[in-house]
């Protein structure tokens, strides 16, 4: 499965025409042909992302240096200007911008700490349930797992709603009468921090439970019992055997979450019925407020720039921490 | 996780496992059959409450309108009404924007698959110049936020006259799809021994008669894991839909989801928009129940096992 396997299986490649005692010069013609294969095979895969990854992400650097703000300037180039840092002089300077990217960090790290917290708790405790209870979660977690973001924010919507919302019901069942038709989204803060919290981390649960209950599967039984054996409690085993095994895959688990939870878009869309308040908006919802409903092309792509630019560090570290366990044995 | 060889339970150990918990204080049978039952409760009833808001869709769809206003909610339907869902049919839209989304999905699924699959045999069974920043690219390509491409792909594909076109946004969705299959096709390859391909080169075979008469039927299942995933991935996708398609025939079904469910006449019609939502999300579903295991561990794969 690794990087370094598949050269050794290369390599038997190369050694193919080993039974044949051809002369070496004419070897090494054969592999000398063969040298455009693997270009030809890749070609298409590159070509294709060039074209639509690739020139898009030039065209948003350079939109980040131009003042296309309005359709016209879109539809007539020549009317397009280079401005320089100006673009970007304006956004930084813009309360606004900062106060976008503070909520989009303090949203990201209470999702993030919950839904992993969540998500390591019951993977631990599927480990000791009996195996019907274990299907029952994980079938439940599969159904909750194909709900597509969207659609989570529009039941969720329906649940909080504040005429006929099943939420403030059940609250109001156990005695919170004041909580009848109560308004979850009148106060963006609540609405954001509460209700769309809830729905990404229900829609982040299924891949973490099941993800970090498989990984706990790979520790080994013994090591769990010689640990029992020792005396170690329950803690101690979770902290010195079973959290070493599991390191990288909750490295990989926090730097996904966190880079899928930063660009939270289609449940906030779903939940404020395609018009989120500025209260509600994050760098996603932002960049695209800017970008399609004020038709602010270049301011729009400045903060595309500050968004990629604020996950680089997490980005960088869920790259090495996915190119070092492909390495590994 | 290089050190040890990953321990299955096998039948041998099981005695041995059974003296070491003779040996393990304060364990008695009773205490631990206990103990199983509260985290069986726990585990219930965390299960329970993660189904609920499926359960609440579901149950929606099937409440009159009556039933619906009522002030109290009721936790069981009292008698099925389908209403919901003849509304939700007698919207022209509805059934244009299932034919967009199945043409679109089906269109990327499949490019990206040929696509995929040549570039994953390339970095599977050669050593090239390049190869390893093509793997890293196709890992950077995967992270690039989807949000911070919509703009550009939209005057890109406007000015190559691919806006509001099924083809511009299945050219679009690649941007997703081949990384994803390139990256997980590649570890089903790997592990197909290349003797196989000897053989076959060795009867006369031709290298590129070994790729499509040994490797692509071996990697079926592979193919068959990558294809349903992606196929998820771009069906439910939201915003690039929602940017690169303006006409309401062509739209996807999320958009539409998503327009029908802020339109002035359905707003507050939660029982249509609930039927909506549970039609849309059908053929997702369906594949996850059929698929489920292939798909969790297609997913955790990469991770886990490396």
């Amino acid at each position: 499965m690794s990087a370094i396997q598949s050269d050794r299986r290369e390599q038997g490649v190369e050694r193919l025409d080993g039974p044949f005692p051809a002369p070496k010069g004419r070897r090494r013609g054969v592999t000398v042909q063969g040298n455009y294969i693997p270009y030809v095979l890749i070609l298409p895969a590159v070509v294709t992302l060039i074209g639509v990854l690739g020139y898009p992400l030039v065209r948003v650097i350079m939109l980040a240096f131009q003042n296309v703000n309005s359709y016209l300037r879109l539809a007539v180039p020549s009317l397009d200007k280079w401005i320089g840092f100006q673009g970007f002089g304006r956004v930084l300077s813009d309360s606004q911008f900062w106060s976008v990217v503070e909520r989009s960090f303090l949203f990201t790290v209470e999702v993030v700490t919950i839904s992993i917290a969540l998500g390591l708790g019951f993977a631990l405790v599927l480990n000791r349930v009996s195996p019907w209870a274990k299907i029952f979660v994980s079938t439940v977690m599969m159904f909750v797992w194909a709900v597509p973001a969207l659609v989570t924010g529009t039941v969720f919507r329906w649940l909080f709603a504040g005429i006929g919302g099943v939420v403030d019901y059940i609250f109001y069942l156990f005695g919170g009468s004041g909580m009848r038709n109560h308004d979850w989204f009148a106060n963006a803060n609540e609405g954001l921090y509460v209700v769309v919290a809830i729905a990404v981390v229900w829609g982040a649960l299924p891949f973490l439970v099941l993800g970090l209950n498989a990984a706990m599967t790979q520790v080994p039984r013994e090591l769990v019992e010689a640990a029992k054996v020792d005396g170690a409690n329950p803690a101690q085993q979770f902290r010195h055997v079973i959290l070493p095994i599991i390191r990288p895959f909750l490295l990989l688990c926090t730097s996904l979450s966190f880079i899928w939870d930063f660009q939270v878009f289609a449940q906030i869309w779903a939940l404020r019925q395609n018009s989120p308040e500025p209260g509600y908006w994050t760098v996603g919802v932002y960049l695209y407020e800017e970008g399609f409903t004020s038709s602010h092309y270049s301011t729009s792509s400045v903060i595309s720039i500050a968004m990629i630019l604020l996950m680089l560090v997490v980005l960088i570290a869920y790259i090495r921490q996915v190119v070092k366990i492909g390495g590994q044995g | 996780m290089a050190g040890f060889t990953p321990a299955r339970p096998m039948p041998d150990r099981l005695p041995a496992a059974g003296q070491t918990k003779l040996h393990a204080r304060g364990t008695r049978p009773g205490e631990k059959r206990a103990m199983t039952a509260l985290w069986n409760t726990i585990a219930v009833a965390f299960g329970l409450v993660m189904a609920f808001p499926i359960y609440w869709m579901i149950l929606t769809t099937v409440k009159s309108n009556h039933d619906l206003l009522a002030q109290d909610p009721t936790f069981w339907p009292t008698h099925f009404d389908l209403s919901s869902y003849r509304t939700v049919f007698s919207d022209p839209d509805f059934l244009n924007s299932m034919r967009s989304t199945a043409i679109i999905t089906i269109g990327s699924v499949i490019a990206g698959l040929v696509v995929g699959f040549l570039a994953a045999v390339a970095v599977a069974r050669f050593r090239f110049r390049g190869r390893n920043p093509f793997i890293v690219a196709i890992l950077v390509v995967q992270m690039v936020p989807l949000l911070t491409i919509a703009i550009p792909l939209f005057i890109v594909l406007n000015k190559a006259g691919l806006y509001d076109q099924y083809l511009g946004v299945i050219l679009a969705y690649l941007v997703f799809t081949i990384p994803y299959v390139v990256w997980t096709l590649r570890s089903f390859i790997v592990n197909i021994p290349v003797e196989l391909d000897e053989a076959a080169m060795v009867d006369g075979c031709t290298r590129w008669g070994a790729f499509f008469r040994i490797i692509l039927p071996l990697s079926m299942p592979g193919l068959v894991t990558t294809g349903v995933y992606a196929w998820i991935q771009a069906w439910n996708e939201f915003v690039l839909a929602n940017t690169l398609l303006s006409s309401n025939g062509k739209r996807t079904s999320m958009v539409w989801l998503s327009f029908y469910s802020a339109s002035p006449t359905h707003g507050a019609d939660y029982g249509s928009q609930m039927a909506g939502a549970l039609l849309v999300s059908l053929p997702v579903i369906i594949l996850f129940v059929i698929f489920q295991r292939r798909v969790a561990s297609g997913l955790t794969a990469g991770a886990v096992k490396g």
